[in-house]
C-alpha cells in the first residue's frame, strides 16, 4: 500500500498517534516517518486533525458541518487541508480550533508584539474601564438598576469578537 | 561564530484582516494584496526591487531560490506571486505565499537580532497604515494554525562537518528536539545533508515572545557551535596530517578539476569552508559563502548565460570555482 501522507512512496511503517486518549495509526513511507520525528508541527496537525476526524465519525456521524459564515469554508475542509479560509474562520471554529491549536503549540495565549492600538481604540478602552468601575461601584450599592444600565452600555460597546472571545 | 553559523534568517508571517486567505482568495483580492503592500511600504528610504513571478524566466526563479531569497512555496503561486526585495539583500517580502505576506529579515553570521529588527522595520511600516489579522487570544492569524501567534520564524544555518562525520546528529538532533526546535539539511533530500549545512529553526510560534524564540534558536545554535568546535579540535589532535590531507584534497580538486557536478561540489565545498574556518587553506569565509551561492545550478546557468546540458554546466562550474579560489 502506498503511503498515506505523501501517496507516492511505498508504506513501511505503521504509526500510531495518541490525541486525548484517542489513538490513531497511519501507514507511511520512511521519508514521511521522519517528517513526524523531526516534530515537524504541520505533520502533527494533520495527525491530530485526522485523528479527530475519525473520532468525529465514530461517535456522531450527523454532525452537521460548521461554515465560516465570511469565506464558506467548512472544518471539514480544514481538517482535510489544515488550511484555514480567512480570518473569520478562526472565530467560526473557535470551539473547535481551541483543543487543537493547544496541541500543536503546547500553549494557547498569544504573547509578543501586537498591532498598534489607534486613538479612537484608546479612547474606547479607557471609556470601558471607566463603566467597569463604575459598574462594580452600582453593584457595591446594591443599585442594580444602575449596574444594569451599565452592563448595557458595556455590552454595545464590546466588539462582536472579544465578546466571543 | 561566523565560522560555524553561515547566516541567520527571521521570517513573519502575516495577513490583511479583510482579504480570505489562500484557498479562498481570489485573483483580484490578490492583486489587492500585492497593491496595497507596495503602496504602504513607497516611502521606505533604500531601494528595492519589485519582482512579480509570472512571466519571470524558469532559471531566473530558481536562482532566486537558492540564494533564499524567496521560498519554493512562492514558485507554486507564481500567477499571483510577488517578491519586494531589498537591493542589499537584507530584507526580502514575499507576497502571495501561503500567507499574504512573508516579511524576511536575513544577516551573514549569527546575528537574528539584526535580522529581526530588519523583519521588524517593515512589519512596523505596514502596521501603521494596514491592518493584519490579530486575535487576542492566538495573536497574529495565518492560514495555517501553526504559524499563528507570532508568525516568527528564527533560523540560522550552521556548518556542522566534525558532528556530521562523527555520526554525532543524532545527539544534535535531540538537543533541539527538546526545545521545541527542528533541524534538517538545507541541500540535498532526505536523510543526507548535503554540504554538512543544517538550518536550526523554531517549531511553536505561539505563546512565547519574539524575543524568546529568538534566544533559544540562538543559545542552543551557540551550544551546537561550541560541540562542533570540540569536534574539530579532537580530529586535528587525533591526526593532525590526516586532517589536513581531507582539506588540502578537497582544495587540490576544486582548484584543478574540469568538471564539478553539484554533489561532488558540495562535499568538497564543506572541506574548503573547515579549512578556511580553520585558518588552513588560503581562502576566506566569504568567498567559500559566496562561492556556494554562486555554483547552484541555476546560478551557474544565469552566469554562463546561454542554456547548458549537464556536463557543459559542470564544465562551466569548474571554471567558475577555479576564477574564484585561484
Amino acid at each position: 500500500m502506498l503511503c498515506e501522507e505523501c501517496g507516492k512512496n511505498q508504506a513501511e511503517v505503521l504509526m500510531t498517534t495518541v490525541v486525548n486518549g484517542q489513538s490513531a495509526t497511519r501507514h507511511l513511507c520512511r521519508e514521511c516517518l521522519k517528517k513526524y520525528q523531526a516534530g515537524d508541527l504541520q505533520a502533527l496537525l494533520a495527525a491530530i486533525l485526522s485523528t479527530m476526524a475519525g473520532k468525529l465519525q465514530e461517535t456522531d456521524e450527523e454532525t452537521p458541518d460548521i461554515i465560516c459564515p465570511k469565506c464558506g469554508e467548512t472544518y471539514a475542509e480544514f481538517q482535510k487541508t489544515g488550511m484555514l479560509g480567512c480570518a473569520e474562520c478562526y472565530q467560526a471554529f473557535r470551539k473547535e480550533l481551541a483543543p487543537v491549536i493547544t496541541r500543536v503549540q503546547g500553549r494557547s495565549q498569544h504573547a509578543g508584539r501586537r498591532p498598534p492600538v489607534s486613538e479612537e481604540e484608546q479612547a474606547r478602552q479607557t471609556k470601558m474601564e471607566e463603566l467597569r468601575s463604575l459598574m462594580e461601584a452600582a453593584v457595591a450599592e446594591e443599585n442594580f438598576e444602575e449596574a444594569a444600565r451599565l452592563r448595557d452600555e458595556l455590552r454595545a460597546m464590546t466588539p462582536a469578537r472579544e465578546a466571543k472571545a | 561564530m561566523s565560522e560555524i553559523v553561515v547566516s541567520s534568517r527571521v521570517r513573519l508571517a502575516r495577513n490583511y484582516e479583510d482579504l480570505p486567505f489562500r484557498n479562498k482568495i481570489t485573483k483580484e483580492q490578490s492583486e489587492e494584496c500585492v497593491r496595497r503592500t507596495l503602496e504602504a511600504l513607497r516611502p521606505l528610504p533604500q531601494p528595492y526591487t519589485f519582482l512579480p513571478l509570472k512571466g519571470m524566466e524558469a532559471n531566473e526563479k530558481k536562482a532566486l531560490v537558492e540564494a533564499h531569497l524567496i521560498s519554493p512555496d512562492l514558485m507554486e503561486h507564481e500567477e499571483t506571486a510577488a517578491a519586494l526585495i531589498r537591493d542589499d539583500e537584507k530584507i526580502s517580502v514575499l507576497m502571495n505565499e501561503e500567507d499574504h505576506l512573508r516579511i524576511q529579515g536575513f544577516t551573514l553570521g549569527e546575528n537574528l537580532n539584526d535580522a529581526a529588527e530588519c523583519a521588524f522595520s517593515i512589519d512596523d511600516a505596514l502596521q501603521e497604515q494596514l491592518s493584519f489579522a490579530f486575535d487576542p487570544q492566538w495573536g497574529y492569524l495565518t492560514a495555517c494554525p501553526t504559524n499563528a501567534g507570532t508568525g516568527l520564524r528564527a533560523s540560522v544555518m550552521l556548518h556542522l562537518p566534525m558532528l556530521t562525520a562523527q555520526k554525532q546528529m543524532g545527539k544534535v538532533n535531540q538537543i533541539a528536539a527538546k526545545l521545541g526546535l527542528t533541524l534538517r539539511g538545507i541541500y540535498g533530500e532526505g536523510s543526507e545533508a548535503q554540504g554538512n549545512l543544517y538550518q536550526l529553526s523554531n517549531q511553536v510560534t505561539l505563546g512565547k515572545t519574539e524575543k524568546e524564540i529568538i534566544d533559544a534558536v540562538a543559545a542552543t545554535a551557540r551550544q551546537m557551535a561550541e560541540m562542533e568546535r570540540i569536534y574539530r579540535h579532537k580530529a586535528e589532535d587525533k591526526d593532525a596530517v590526516a586532517f589536513e590531507d581531507q582539506l588540502f584534497r578537497s582544495y587540490g580538486l576544486l582548484t584543478n578539476a574540469r568538471r564539478m557536478p553539484i554533489k561532488e561540489f558540495m562535499a568538497h565545498w564543506s572541506n574548503l569552508r573547515l579549512g578556511a574556518a580553520l585558518g588552513k587553506l588560503p581562502v576566506s569565509l566569504k568567498t567559500c559563502d559566496a562561492l556556494l551561492t554562486a555554483a547552484q545550478p541555476a546560478h551557474v546557468q544565469k552566469a554562463a548565460g546561454t542554456a547548458l546540458n549537464d556536463k557543459d554546466l559542470d564544465a562551466y562550474r569548474s571554471e567558475l570555482i577555479r576564477n574564484a579560489l585561484v
